[in-house]
Parts: structure tokens; sequence; C-alpha cells
């Protein structure tokens, strides 16, 4: 049996590499994300109402809502989950004991930066994957395709930051600020077979939407290229470069400028930032959906 | 001697309380429902009758005379559901709106048979100090308040601008009525909305849409 919703939002960390790697990235979104965690916490802040009774009520209609394998919530955590521990080889509090040590450097050289090619697809497939989890937490919300738009295009709060973070550390760190042409153009020559061969592909393409790899990769193209503009103005409006991203993380993860090229590496494999704020996500909808419902 | 035989007796009762400790399951207030929706053949949390959500969307007001500026955002829809969110002028979230079928909640629809109010007809109640909801047929309608600038009186105007008429005439959910007694899951709290609205509102019963 999977873990209780509630334990799931009450175990969500308040330090750590993961947040600690978010919160350096709230100049991008400035006061968009706070850490919040506690499945009791979520419904306060989502609901503002006080009453232990009225929130064991909403907590309990939620906690039906999540256990109903019919209503995608779950799926929705799996994908979040899996999309992200296809690349996680060393545990981060194996990491967490190194850093700030001499040995960190050592370590560092164990570590080899992801081939541009494997960067694109990850990049690609998180990408598809965050769009798959929206529609099993929220449905197609509206009546036409300009309806869905706003719904997807009405992101805030740990949806914006996953976003922010995606843009970030996925795509300007490993690829640099032109990631998203680069990224897209690197997976459109990428063979249905090499994808095939992709760990983080592999993990979710079940649930992608197509036939076979051939109209999966088609599906996750045309995802990418239509969410291509929003990105990139993203990155020109806020100015964020690579070197930006560096110095803020330089404040907590100890590196000298010429091992940069590990740090994208070295978060791929121990911030699990999709995971921690689709999480988020996914309790506020279930918050949302709960109260209105009882 | 003694002391020897004080020492081990004491590292075992050491030892024991923290096997105990160890094994003790960490309890929830959500344990019982959790165990209730999880156990085979447990009743589904939507059920299969409920109308689709999507039959909803043409029931919600796109905008509301007064609230000029104001946007309404589609937020969900899932099956016997569906949410809109009202964007105040400044793009903060001011409220939503949702529409639910009573059929998977029953408590949800039972509460109404103690309204002592009305709005536009419909028996209405509060819920907690950041809802009003009204039942239509078996359709629970309600408006939530997500800001402080959003009060009661902003909730019933909005929820006079649902297409209440047209609610009603949809195929009736599957509700209880005030005869029938809905099998309500133990772990419902079932007790009236410990919070009514402390003054009686004046609403003039103001015909939808």
């Amino acid at each position: 049996m999977s873990k209780p919703i509630f334990k799931e939002v009450d175990d969500l960390p308040t330090g750590g590499l993961t947040v600690t790697a978010l919160k350096s990235l709230d100049f991008l979104i400035p006061g968009q994300w706070q850490n919040l965690t506690g499945f009791d916490n979520t419904i306060r802040a989502v609901t503002g109402e006080t009453d232990e009774a009225l929130i064991q009520q909403i907590g309990e209609r939620a906690v039906a809502l999540y256990n109903d394998k019919s209503q995608g919530y779950q799926r929705a955590l799996w994908l979040y989950e899996t999309v992200e521990s296809g690349s996680g080889l060393l545990g981060a509090a194996a990491l967490a004991n190194r850093i700030g040590q001499d040995s960190f450097l050592g370590f560092l050289k164990n570590i080899t930066p992801k081939p541009e090619k494997a960067q694109s697809i990850d990049l690609c497939v998180k990408l598809v994957t965050e769009l798959v989890a929206f529609c099993q937490i929220n449905g197609i919300p509206g009546d036409s395709i300009g309806d869905f738009l706003a719904a997807l295009g009405d992101y805030s709060g740990e949806s914006l930051m996953r976003m922010a973070a995606l843009v970030s550390f996925d795509g300007v760190i490993p690829l640099g600020p032109e990631f998203a042409n680069k990224a897209l153009s690197i997976f459109d020559s990428t063979s249905p077979q090499e994808l095939e061969g992709n760990q983080t592909y592999k993990s979710v393409q079940e649930l992608i939407p197509g036939g076979g790899s051939s109209e999966k990769k088609g599906f996750i193209t045309k995802s990418f290229d239509s969410t291509k503009n929003w990105m990139q103005s993203f990155v020109s409006a806020k100015n964020v470069t690579r070197e930006g991203l560096l110095s803020r993380l330089k404040g907590f993860i100890d590196f000298t400028d010429d091992k940069a090229d590990y740090v994208g590496a070295l978060l791929d494999m121990n911030v699990k930032y999709y995971r921690h704020t689709g999480l988020q996500t996914l309790a506020r909808r279930l918050v949302e959906r709960a109260v209105a419902e009882i | 001697m003694t002391t020897r035989w004080h020492r081990i007796f004491t590292s075992l009762l050491l030892s024991l309380l923290l096997f105990v400790t160890a094994c003790a399951p960490q309890t929830s207030r959500y344990d019982q429902v959790q165990k209730e929706t999880t156990q085979r053949g447990a009743a589904p949390a939507v059920a299969k009758q409920a109308e689709q959500g999507a039959t909803f969307n043409k029931i919600f007001p796109k905008s509301v005379k007064g609230y000029k500026g104001y946007e309404v955002v589609p937020t969900q829809e899932k099956k016997g559901f569906a949410e809109y969110k009202v964007k105040g002028k400044d793009g903060k979230t001011v409220a939503m709106l949702s529409i639910s079928d009573t059929t998977s909640v029953p408590a949800a629809a039972a509460k109404y048979q103690n309204a002592t109010e009305t709005i536009a007809g419909y028996p209405t109640v509060e819920q907690g100090t950041t809802t009003t909801g009204l039942l239509v047929n078996g359709y629970q309608v309600k408006v939530l308040s997500r800001d402080a600038s959003f009060t009661r009186a902003d909730r019933v105007a909005w929820l006079q601008k649902f297409d209440l008429r047209e609610l009603a005439q949809l195929k009736p959910a599957i509700a209880p009525t005030a005869t029938a007694k809905p099998a309500i899951p133990s772990y419902y709290n079932t007790k009236t909305p410990s919070q009514q609205p402390q003054k009686t509102p004046v609403l003039t019963p103001q015909p939808a849409g």
C-alpha cells in the first residue's frame, strides 16, 4: 500500500539541498513560493479556515479523493517522482556529508556532466511530464482550447517555482541561455530508438500520449515547441544567466568556476524539486477540491 | 551482586522501552479515513453516476456586474466537480467558484436540510468563515473567499450569478431528500455548521442569469 497522502505532505522537508536550491531562485519570482509543508498547514493556508472540526472534514475528503485511484492524483505524484529518479545515482545524504569538506572536490571527479543530448531529452520529457501531471490533477478545465491554455498559463506559487527551476536547473545551467532552441533541435534529431534508450523517457513513457515512441516523440516536440516562447521570455525578462544562477548557488554549494560544469550534474542527482513542488501543487489542488465538495 | 542484577535489569528495561517506542505506530487524525478508503471493496470517493464536470462549465458566471476588471479562469474539471478562480484587478486570486455533484458526498447535501435561509430561492449555508454554499437539484454551488477583501456579501452576489435555473434543469443528482436518510460514512461530520452568520442578511430572491 502506498504511503498516505497526509504522511507524504507532513514529511516534506523544511530544509536540505532541494529546499535551499529552490530558495536560491526566489529572485526570479519574488515571494511567489513559500515552502508550505504539513497536511493540516496546507489546509489552513489554502482555505484560511482555523476551525479544527472543519479542517478535519476537509482533510478526510482530501484523503478519500487521493485514495480513489480513478481520480489520477496518485498517478500525478508517481509522475513527479519517477521523472526525477532516473538520474539519482547517489543519495543526498552521502553528498550532504561531503559538502564543505575537502573531499568534496575529489568527489566531484567521480561524476561526469551529462552529454547535451541526454540533457536535452531530460528537459523535453520533464516538460511533457508537467503537462500530463497537470491533466491528471486538474482534468482539462473549461470548454475550449483557449480555456485550457488559460488554466495552464495561470501558474503561480509552487507550480511557477517548478517551472522556474526547470528553466534554471535543467535549461540554463546545463545548456546556456539559448537552451530552449538548442534542446528542441537536439530532441528533434533524436531517433525514436535513441529516445527509448533514455532513462528519463523510459521511466514515464507509458503515460505520454501516443501509440509508439515515434508518436510520443511527436507529442513531446509539439508540447515543447508551444511552451518555448514562454520559457524564452521568462529567461529574457528576468535576465537569467548561467553566471547569475551559479553565483547564487555558490552561497550553499562550494565549488570553483572550473568545476561549474559539474554543478548541473550535481543538482540533477540531488535536487528533487519536481517531486517536492509537485507534491505541494497536488496537495493544494486536493484541498481546493475537498473544501468545495464537503 | 544486587548492583549487578540491578544493572542488567535497567539495561533490559531500557532496551524494551526503545523497542516499544520504535514499534509504536504513529497515529494521525486521518488514520481512520485512510483505513476506510483503502480497504478492499472501499467505496470510491467519486460515484460512478456522478455528472461529468464539463456539464457544469456553462453554469458558471464569466463576469459579474459591479466587479469590473475581475477575471474568471477555469482551474479544475473532474468527474462530479468543476472549479473556477476569480482574480481581482491586480491579478490576485480573491475567490474560488465551484459546482459539485453531491451523489458522491451525501453529507454535503444533508447539511442543507438544516438551512434557515435561501439565496435565489435555494437553501444556503455558511461553512467556516470563508464559504457560502447553496444546493440546487442535488448539486452544490459554492463561492469560497481567498482574500479578506472578498466578503460574504460578495459571495452572495456571485452565487446569484450562476445559471441556477439551468442547473435545476439538469438530470437531478442522486441527493438525499428530507425523508430519505442518506448513508453517511462514519468519518463525515454531519453536525450543523458551527458558524452560522451572525446577522440575518436581507436577501431578495432573484432569478438567476
